[in-house]
This record gives C-alpha cells, sequence and structure tokens, in this order.
C-alpha cells in the first residue's frame, strides 16, 4: 500500500496554513493566500525544494575560539590559576551557546526556505547532542550546519555524516574508543535512538559495531574529522549476521538495508510532522515510500506533505507547540521583535526546550511532555510579554546575568506594532480586526465558532480601537489552550 | 476540517467539566487532607557533594593520606560515633542527632556507577539501573500509582522546572519559582478576565473554595491536546490560588537563612503548616561540583545546608507537625576518595545521605567505606539508594514500593 494523495477540493486557505506551519513555522496570511494559490503540488515544492540561505555565522564560528583560554589552563600552575581560567572559559561558552540560540533562533524567523530550518529542527531532536557534555559552540554548530546540509539528502550519507561528527564523538564517545577497548557508546545509539528501535538488534551487534567505530578522532589543529588508523579494529566482525573486516560506513549500509530502518525513521518522521500513529499499516506506507525514493529525504517529505492522512482530522490542530515553535512561529507571524540571547536562553529554559541543550540522547519527548502547570503558566506570561514587550524582569529573568558579559540587564523589547497589521480604517470595524488577528494568531481562517468570542469581547468597545484594546485582544487570543496548539 | 471545527467553546468546557466530574467521583487512593498524612521533603544536594568531608573517617590515616590538602584536621571534625564525625560546618544538626532526629545512612550508591553527573541524576531520579533508561521518576511512579485523582498540589518543586524524579504519565506536580508569580496573571478589565476564564475552561467563582479537591483524572492518554492543555491550565490555576492561600494563613516561627535554600525551606514549612495537600516537596541546592579550591566552596555550602534544615526542623518543632515530616537529601554522586591537584575532588561514587524529621529511627545506618578497597579510585557502595526509596516508600508514605521501584529492595529501618 502507499499514500494516496489530498483530494484537490479539500486543499482551501486552511489546509495550506496547516502545510505551512507544519513544514515551516507559520506566516501572514498574505503568505498563506499565496501558498493556497499555487495548488498542492506547487505549495509543496516551494517549501521542499529551497534551498538553505547562506547566513552571517555565529560568533563561536572560529574552531580556535578555545585555544587561547586552554593554553593558558595548561599553563597554569596553582589551584586559583586554574580555577579562574576555568572560570574564563566557561564564561565564553556560556557566551558562544546563547549567541549560537539566538544566531540560530533569528534564522528560522528570517530565512526564506523554512522547512530547512524546521528538518534541521527535526534532525537536532533525532541526533540530540547537547552541549552539557561537549563544551564547545563550535562543534555544535558545525554539527547544526551538517544537519542543514545533509538532512534533505540521502539517509545513509547523514548518519555517515554524523558519524564522523566532532559534536556527536565527544556526545557519545567515539574519540575515547580504542582497539583495545571500543566503547559501546555510539554503536548502540546509532541502532536504538537513530536507525532501528530498541529490540532490533542485539547486544552482541553493539559488541561488533562498536569495534567498527573505532579510529574515529578530532583533529586538534582543525578540530575536525581525524581517521586513526592504528587505533582502528580491522579484525573480522560478525555484524547482523555477516560477518567482514567491516568499518563503520560499511556498517551503516547493512543497518540502513533493514527494513525496519525504513520504518522507524518514516514513523518518527510523520510523527514530527503529522502526529503519532499507531496504525501499522500508514506506518507500512510510510516506510515504502521512503524506500521506494532510496532513502532520499527531500521526495519524502514531499509524499509526506502530500498525503491525506496529513491534512485529516488526527493532524489538525493535535499537536502541541515545541517552544522553539511557540516562539519562532510568533515571531513569523506578528511584528514584535526577537529579544537578547539571555532573554532567549531563559525563556527557552522556563518552556522545557533550549536548542542544542536536548535533554538526553534520546532529544525531547514533545506531545503533552511539554506542558506542565509550571511551563503553561510560563508560556502565558511570555505571549503577554510578546504582545506588550518583553520586561526581562517580569518573566523572572535571574540576576545578575552570568549569560551577559557586558553585567547590563537586556532591555525591555518593544510592544507588538499594532498599525503594521491593523489599518486606520480596520480600527473602526472591530470583526476586521478579529479575523485578522485570528488568521496570524491561529493559523487558519476565522470561520471557526472560536472566533466569535472575539467579537463578542470587542463589540461594545468605542471605536476607533485603540492599541492598548487590541493587544489585549490578541494577549488574550495567545493565552488560550488553542495558541498552544498547530 | 472536521478537528478545527470543534473549537466550539462552550461544548469543549462541558465535555472537560464533565469528563473531570467523572474521574473525580472514582479516584483518591491516597487523599491528603493536608492535616494528617506524612510528608516527604527531598533536597537535592547538585553536582555531587564529597561524602568523605561531610561525615569524616577521622580515625582512618587513610582518609588523611588521601586528602593532605583538603582533609579536615581531627581536631576541627565534630565526633559521633564509630570513628566518624561531621564537617565542622554541620554543628547545627549535632543537636538533631543527639535528640534522636536524624539518620545517616552511609556508602549509598548502586551497581556500576555513572560519573557523569548528568547521567547519574538520571539514575537518582528515576531508580533505574546504571544500565537502564527509564522515562518516568520515582516520586512520580508514586503519583501514578497512591495519588490518582488527586490535587496537583501533591507534589511541589521550590524551583522553575519539575525535576525528572516528578515525570509522570499524569501532568503532577507543580513548580513554585517566586510565590508572587503563581498561576496567571489577571488582568484589572472584567470582560477580559471573564474572557480568559471561559476560553481556559476556569470558573472564576469555584477558584476560592475548598470544594475543589480532586481535578487531575488518572489518565491522560484519552485526553486529546486540547483538553489536556485545558486540565493543566485548571490545575495551575487551583493550584496557584491554594498556595497563594496557604502562605496567607501561615507563618514561620524561627528565623530562616536569607539564602535560595532557607527560604525555600521557609516556603515549604508554610505551605505544610497551612494544610497543602501535599506530599511530596521538593528543593535543591547546587555548586557541590567541587573540581579545585573545594574547602571554601564547600565549607560555605555545608554551612547554608546545615542552617537551613536545623531552622526548618525548629520551625516545624514549635508548629507541633515534626513528626508528620521526613527530610531526605541526595547528590547524584560522591567525589573521588584521592583529592586532585587543584585542591578539589573528581567524580566519585557512593556516599551518605540524611533523613531528617521528628518521627525517624535515628543514628548511623550502613558501612563507613572502606578507603582500603577501591573501585578505581571510588568507594564501593554498601546500601542501594532504592533500599533508601523503598523504605521511605513502604514505611513512610505506606506505598508498594516493589510495585513502584519495579523490583524489591531490601528495606531499613530509619524510619
Amino acid at each position: 500500500m502507499l499514500l494516496s494523495p489530498l483530494a484537490l477540493n479539500r486543499w482551501d486557505f486552511d489546509a495550506a496554513a496547516h502545510l505551512l506551519v507544519r513544514a515551516g513555522f507559520g506566516g501572514r496570511a498574505e503568505e498563506i493566500e499565496k501558498l493556497h494559490a499555487l495548488g498542492p503540488a506547487k505549495a509543496i515544492s516551494s517549501l521542499v525544494d529551497s534551498q538553505p540561505e547562506s547566513f552571517e555565522p555565529p560568533a563561536c564560528a572560529d574552531p580556535h575560539s578555545q585555544d587561547e583560554l586552554r593554553n593558558q589552563l595548561r599553563e597554569a600552575v596553582t589551584p586559583e590559576q586554574k580555577q579562574s581560567v576555568r572560570k574564563l572559559l566557561n564564561e565564553q561558552f556560556r557566551y558562544e551557546m546563547s549567541d549560537l540560540t539566538r544566531w540560530w533562533v533569528t534564522r528560522m524567523v528570517n530565512t526564506r526556505a523554512p522547512f530547512v530550518e524546521k528538518m534541521t529542527l527535526f534532525w537536532h531532536g533525532h541526533f540530540a547532542t547537547s552541549g552539557q557534555k561537549v563544551r564547545h559552540a563550535y562543534k555544535l554548530w558545525r554539527q547544526n550546519e551538517l544537519l542543514r546540509q545533509h538532512g534533505l539528502g540521502n539517509f545513509a550519507d547523514l548518519i555517515k555524516a554524523i558519524s564522523r561528527d566532532p559534536a556527536m564523538m565527544i556526545w557519545l564517545d567515539t574519540v575515547q574508543s580504542k582497539r583495545e577497548r571500543p566503547n559501546e557508546n555510539f554503536a548502540r545509539e546509532v541502532m536504538e535512538l537513530f536507525t532501528l528501535g530498541e529490540g532490533n538488534y542485539t547486544e552482541s551487534d553493539v559488541k561488533e559495531a562498536a569495534r567498527a567505530f573505532t579510529g574515529y578522532r578530532i583533529d586538534k589543529d582543525n578540530q575536525s574529522f581525524r581517521f586513526a588508523p592504528a587505533q582502528f579494529d580491522s579484525g573480522l566482525k560478525s555484524f547482523m549476521e555477516k560477518t567482514g573486516s567491516w568499518n563503520g560506513d560499511q556498517i551503516i549500509d547493512m543497518i540502513v538495508d533493514r527494513p525496519q530502518c525504513a520504518r522507524f525513521i518514516a514513523g518518527k518522521i510523520w510523527k514530527f510532522f503529522a502526529y503519532e500513529t499507531s496504525d501499522g499499516k500508514l506506518v507500512d506506507a510510510l516506510a515504502s515510500e521512503l524506500r521506494n525514493v532510496q532513502y532520499d529525504i527531500r521526495p519524502f517529505m514531499k509524499q509526506v506533505f502530500s498525503a491525506q492522512e496529513f491534512y485529516g482530522t488526527e493532524a489538525l490542530n493535535s499537536q502541541i507547540k515545541s517552544p522553539v515553535q511557540f516562539f519562532v512561529q510568533a515571531f513569523r507571524t506578528m511584528p514584535i521583535a526577537l529579544p537578547e540571547s539571555s532573554v532567549l536562553v531563559f525563556a527557552f529554559r522556563q518552556m522545557g526546550q533550549v536548542p542544542f541543550y536536548p535533554p538526553s540522547v534520546k532529544g525531547w519527548d514533545g506531545g503533552k511532555s511539554w506542558i506542565n502547570t509550571a511551563t503553561l503558566a510560563f508560556r502565558y506570561k511570555l505571549a503577554r510579554q510578546l504582545v506588550e514587550g518583553i520586561d526581562p524582569l517580569e518573566i523572572g529573568l535571574p540576576k545578575p546575568l552570568a549569560m551577559d558579559m557586558s553585567g547590563i540587564r537586556p532591555a525591555t523589547t518593544p510592544a507588538l506594532l499594532v498599525d503594521e497589521i491593523i489599518t486606520a480604517s480596520d480600527r473602526q470595524q472591530p470583526e476586521n480586526v478579529v479575523e485578522k488577528l485570528f488568521v496570524r494568531i491561529f493559523q487558519c481562517s476565522s470561520k471557526f465558532e472560536l472566533a466569535t468570542s472575539f467579537r463578542e469581547f470587542l463589540s461594545n468597545r468605542s471605536l476607533p480601537l485603540g492599541d492598548a484594546t487590541i493587544r489585549e485582544l490578541a494577549a488574550l487570543m495567545m493565552t488560550t489552550p488553542y495558541y498552544q496548539v498547530t | 476540517m472536521g478537528a478545527a471545527l470543534s473549537w466550539t467553546v462552550p461544548v469543549f468546557i462541558q465535555q472537560t467539566c464533565t469528563f473531570m466530574h467523572a474521574q473525580a467521583l472514582d479516584s483518591a487512593l491516597q487523599a491528603g487532607t493536608g492535616r494528617d498524612h506524612p510528608v516527604l521533603v527531598v533536597i537535592q544536594l547538585a553536582g555531587g557533594n564529597d561524602g568523605l568531608n561531610t561525615i569524616i573517617p577521622f580515625e582512618d590515616d587513610l582518609y588523611f593520606k588521601a586528602r593532605p590538602t583538603i582533609g579536615i584536621p581531627k581536631n576541627q571534625v565534630i565526633p559521633l560515633d564509630n570513628g566518624i564525625g561531621f564537617h565542622p560546618s554541620l554543628e547545627p544538626m549535632k543537636a538533631l542527632y543527639e535528640s534522636g532526629n536524624l539518620a545517616i545512612i552511609q556508602g549509598v550508591g548502586y551497581p556500576n556507577p555513572n560519573r557523569s553527573h548528568f547521567r547519574s541524576t538520571e539514575i537518582w531520579q528515576t531508580a533505574s539501573d546504571a544500565n537502564q533508561i527509564l522515562t518516568k521518576g520515582w516520586l512520580g511512579r508514586y503519583f501514578d500509582n497512591c495519588c490518582r485523582g488527586e490535587d496537583p498540589t501533591v507534589g511541589v518543586v521550590l524551583g522553575e522546572q519539575l525535576p525528572e524524579a516528578f515525570n509522570a504519565n499524569l501532568p503532577t506536580g507543580v513548580a513554585i519559582s517566586r510565590p508572587g508569580n503563581l498561576g496567571f496573571d489577571r488582568t484589572s478589565d472584567p470582560s477580559e478576565a471573564h474572557l480568559f476564564s471561559e476560553l481556559n475552561g476556569l470558573e472564576p467563582d469555584a477558584m476560592s473554595g475548598d470544594s475543589i479537591g480532586s481535578l487531575s483524572g488518572p489518565n491522560d492518554s484519552g485526553l486529546s491536546a486540547l483538553e489536556y492543555l485545558q486540565r493543566t491550565a485548571l490545575d495551575a490555576q487551583v493550584s496557584a490560588e491554594r498556595i497563594k492561600r496557604m502562605l496567607r494563613s501561615s507563618k514561620n516561627e524561627v528565623p530562616y537563612p536569607r539564602n535560595q535554600l532557607g527560604s525555600s525551606f521557609g516556603l515549604i514549612a508554610r505551605l505544610i503548616a497551612g494544610g497543602l495537600p501535599t506530599r511530596v516537596y521538593y528543593a535543591s541546592q547546587g555548586g557541590y561540583d567541587t573540581h579545585a579550591g573545594q574547602a571554601n566552596t564547600h565549607k560555605r555550602l555545608l554551612s547554608e545546608f546545615s542552617a537551613a534544615l536545623v531552622a526548618f526542623c525548629n520551625d516545624l518543632k514549635r508548629k507541633g507537625i515534626f513528626d508528620r515530616v521526613i527530610v531526605l537529601t541526595f547528590s547524584e554522586f560522591g567525589r573521588r576518595v584521592t583529592e586532585n591537584a587543584n585542591g578539589g575532588t573528581d567524580h566519585g561514587t557512593a556516599a551518605p545521605l540524611f533523613v531528617c524529621g521528628g518521627d525517624v529511627n535515628p543514628g548511623l545506618y550502613g558501612k563507613q567505606p572502606a578507603l582500603d578497597k577501591l573501585d578505581s579510585g571510588d568507594p564501593f557502595y554498601s546500601i542501594d539508594f532504592r533500599s533508601v526509596y523503598s523504605t521511605i516508600l513502604d514505611n513512610w508514605m505506606k506505598a508498594p514500593a516493589g510495585k513502584i521501584l519495579g523490583r524489591e529492595f531490601p528495606k531499613l529501618n530509619f524510619v
């Protein structure tokens, strides 16, 4: 069985909006309208075929940024000296990490290829690597670029690239792996979390694969992958019932050859972009599509976004926005300014998702786990602040600011620029104001009954509607369960 | 567009309320009134507390050999029993020990110890084996098993985030970072407040009464994302109102140290006294990762800790509720026996922990780890930390420990 595409007569404004919000981070009414007018095939292609744009690199984009302090640490004699150099290293790292986070968020907000960033976000959660252990912003940035570069190509190539990625090599200990004592961490996770899922390999497969992923080292001169033949175990390995002197790439080829790999990856992609399903037939169909295109992610994603199930009742408004989606969507759909990096990182932490800091190699659980009483209360507070201007004090940013090297408290961001979205004549027509805000905020047409409540809210206000009233309405829309889902 | 069309507010609210009412009826396995049930307070000493400089084997030459610069001189140690004693910063806790309110469990750890902060914390939080990944926390599993249908404030965290130990099937647990910051911002505009309540399924009149006892249903699996969100919004609102009310009705009877841990302990005492139906409180103190220049840092941390703990105990005694409360401390690991070249210690394994309360069986439990028999530089554990959890769950919380922890662990008798 293969997937069946969405019937043309069901391609409407709301279907286009759903596509834009899931394949990207949503958009303004004009963008949705434009996508709708293209028809499904061209709309999907306009998103999926877009190429990564060039973008100014982050502050950490220098492989040698830690060199000076590392040298100082080596030369430090007394414990006090060492401690003070470590403190500087730490401060530099934290500064670079919060800058890197803001760099990526800025990219997600401003890019003309939002699908590329969304897919990068998916892979970041899939190959979840954390600064907690990697401790080098440069390497995490390189990994992020790797995911962007390879994330829409062939899946086997992506896994091979990831196996040589310095951040991953530190994260899952391949750099520590020795011929005599292979480290099993990467070998296990590459099967358990990246390709097959638990129960689809044996402990002996893990041990044998670990031997194949030896000899992976990082070149200190340029912080890139280096193969160390002396550390590689070139002996015979018996992996998944095949014996040979396998290397890491050959192991990956054998893994990707397993039908289970297609099921695992296709199911996970579907969960991220559409919804979590226990429908075995649907997963089989998705897996067949993935194999039919020889694991080429770009054509596969076109199939995903064309499928009628992608637009079905199980998909629409069923997904709780991740904190990243919550944030980026707000900035892409409304004229509000991005706060400083320390505020951004703080807000992500309060909501339970700091990019580059997944809680474990499993990534973020997502779905309902995004929401507890604390994270929801924070989302509501933040939503109101996004509209009225983010006051760091008001959202609870602690002082002193370890993140901010200057020690100056970040400024309050400007409030939502009402004039950019509501015209003078709209202010005389409350239903226009509801319509315009509703589409931006909920990413669907205001034909839904929910809009009635907001019309009533404005019904006895004096005209023309002032900025304060309009911001109040926007904040109200955003402090609802409905705003938390897409 | 069927799903989207169901964004019909009144119907949605009606369904959710019916659902919750039905859940409330068959819930409450361990309903707490807030006045009589046992309370557990968990204090995380984050970063890996140096156990060997907390409970010190001051008569063991190997201790001084391993720690020529950071070892605590014999004449400064506060002797307890069996050749071990307190770090001088724990002086305030001596009275607790002597009055029979403190149990010290020595050599607590687990097999195949992991020396990563992150992973070892996860192991302690989820009560897993070293090679096992569990997604639910040990306290979360307690909530799921014993507190279904309870008020979300069955677990309260002083801090910004719920710890992994609270991960549960249910959205259980409330985090308080600043009491002034609880729940949702109220607007002064009544029509706006009204619409906010309506859209979130909150009934403003019902909020302040005692009538709402059981809100969280037993299982979220049947809830759609929207229903789940609405229920969490209600939980947040109700618990915020309730906590504010408790805080208004209760004061601290003794001064607390003016630091984060002190104010966390102070708030916990007020919430217990106020009658919040909470079974588990959780707070943490960070900074124990003393790789370098340990002496001063550790001295300061332990002073803060002991002063706050003792204030808390005295406050509870004055309030007459000390018998209802136990405090459990833990840290993800102890530290290496031999000091490093930076006047600090690196990540280790087994370490002692404290259990403190009006109704504990005091004294020393377990063996002080032998310093002549080490596992790559670290002491072997003698008590599995899950034995401690198991004892607390079974003997103190009256909960089925074996079911919650996945298997039976030998119990101790400190409670």
